[in-house]
């Protein structure tokens, strides 16, 4: 029970704050704008382009959802009321992991409007939609992860936002740095890619791989996260 | 047997030995003061022994339970009041309250039993529906004790809790020490000789982590002093302002 109890707190943490609200509407506002437009010019009952705007978007907005949920927990000194509690490490990550995950959720799913216009105007491909937000869901859980890891790591928000901003940014974009190193150097930077994992589910192809890759991100993610509250 | 014992409790920062060896026994209902300068490891005791640092050496017992090899059980016989008496702002008073009895464990009517007893011994009953950030120092304080004091615990530990107190809410919280201490230990830093003389069976005075001495207070455990000539006079100003 003290997950949920945890979890729901969280919840009410993102969402009396304007923090929450302030990224699902920069969020829909982006994509509206973004499907509108590639509805107009390509005429093609197709979310590719959303998703991986999307993505993108999510790069820049989640640190802003997980910057604060340990940093400003350390700087305020509630969490020291969390970890003298009778509570595990392990539930207080996995409670505000949820609670991010339901914003995340939240935007994702709001985008199925987009997906539904498609349906009524057109005949859109299921497969490639199906995919491309479970791999939406599966990239929001691993920057979630990675997020709070860092937020564990710092009494200062700017700095948890600042840090994840920068790490995202680099694994999205690390294959580009990928293509100037040797063999065998060069796989194993792309294998850290985040756009190497997350395109197949963009265009509607699903690999075990990939799959794995956001699983191992998410569950080494929220290791770190609880050894770096572990009592010291 | 003692509610506390501490063998030989020892923390390392870095080169810096902020607890060096520190051995002592804190009873049941007895205020236990724990005295000393700035950054003479009183704080850091207190965080040895709620579980949120891990000794260097030495262990520490709440109830008998080792507070290393079995923290979860051993926190759960604890309440703790942290120096700033962290809060969440955003939640109402009787909502945090229920929120921190669920952490312990407590659940429908033992809950809410639970909420209305701490309200009431820590007469929150004006502000139990105010959002907590609109609140003075002073019911803070109260609504921090009262989470502590929730589930009943053996072992109440508060750090500094009278800090940023004015002299009236001082006043109210010897006597609610006191009478918190009817049902369980407790065990209080401070830095001011008169409040941990005026509230404490027995101290024990600290200087650079090293225990100096164990003293008892030497007086009746229930009788909390009368206040001062001067506290008595401002009392008496200041009756209309409440907490």
């Amino acid at each position: 029970m003290r997950v949920p109890t945890l979890a729901a707190k969280e919840l009410s943490t993102l969402f009396t704050s304007p923090i929450a609200y302030a990224v699902i509407a920069v969020f829909m506002v982006l994509s509206g704008y973004t499907f509108t437009v590639t509805l107009i010019v390509s005429k093609q009952a197709t979310l590719v382009h959303i998703f991986f705007q999307a993505a993108v978007q999510l790069i820049l907005l989640v640190p802003l959802i997980t910057m604060r949920q340990f940093a400003e927990e350390r700087r305020s000194g509630t969490l020291e009321l969390l970890l003298t509690a009778p509570l595990r490490e392990i539930e207080i990550v996995v409670a505000k992991f949820i609670a991010c995950m339901v914003v995340v959720g939240a935007m994702t799913s709001l985008t199925l409007i987009y997906a539904l216009v498609l349906t009524v105007y057109g005949q859109p491909d299921w497969g490639p939609i199906y995919s491309g937000y479970l791999g939406l869901i599966l990239f929001g859980a691993a920057l979630i992860a990675i997020g709070l890891m860092i937020s564990a790591l710092t009494a200062n928000q700017i700095v948890a936002a600042v840090v994840s901003l920068g790490l995202f940014g680099i694994l999205w974009a690390i294959d580009t740095l990928a293509s100037l190193l040797p063999h065998p150097f060069e796989n194993w930077l792309l294998g850290l890619s985040l756009l190497a994992h997350f395109t197949p589910f963009a265009v509607g192809a699903m690999y075990l791989s990939d799959f794995g890759f956001f699983l191992t991100v998410v569950l080494l993610g929220l290791f770190l996260t609880v050894r770096a509250l572990a009592r010291s | 047997m003692a509610v506390l014992s501490l063998d030989g409790l020892s923390k390392r920062f870095g080169a810096r030995l902020a607890v060096d060896a520190v051995s002592f026994d804190v009873e049941g209902r007895e205020v236990f003061g724990l005295l000393g300068p700035n950054g003479s490891g009183k704080s850091t005791i207190l965080r040895l022994v709620t579980g949120y640092l891990r000794p260097t050496a030495g262990r520490a017992r709440v109830a008998g339970i080792d507070v290393v090899r079995d923290g979860f059980a051993a926190r759960r016989c604890i309440g703790y009041v942290p120096e700033s008496a962290p809060l969440y702002g955003h939640m109402r008073v009787a909502e945090f309250l229920a929120f921190m009895g669920r952490l312990r464990g407590l659940s429908g009517k033992g809950l809410a039993r639970a909420v209305d007893a701490a309200v009431d011994r820590l007469a929150l009953g004006p502000v139990r529906s105010v959002i907590i950030e609109r609140l003075s120092h002073g019911y803070r304080q109260r609504v921090s004790l009262a989470q502590a004091v929730l589930h009943e615990p053996e072992l109440l530990v508060l750090d500094e809790p009278s800090n940023g107190l004015d002299p009236r809410q001082i006043i109210e919280l010897r006597g609610l020490l006191r009478q918190l201490a009817q049902n369980c230990a407790v065990l209080v830093t401070s830095h001011i000789l008169s409040e941990i003389e005026r509230t404490a069976d027995r101290v024990a005075i600290l200087l650079d982590g090293r225990l100096l001495t164990v003293e008892a207070i030497g007086r009746e455990t229930a009788v909390v002093p009368p206040p001062s000539r001067l506290e008595a006079l401002f009392l008496e100003l200041t009756q209309a302002k409440a907490i």
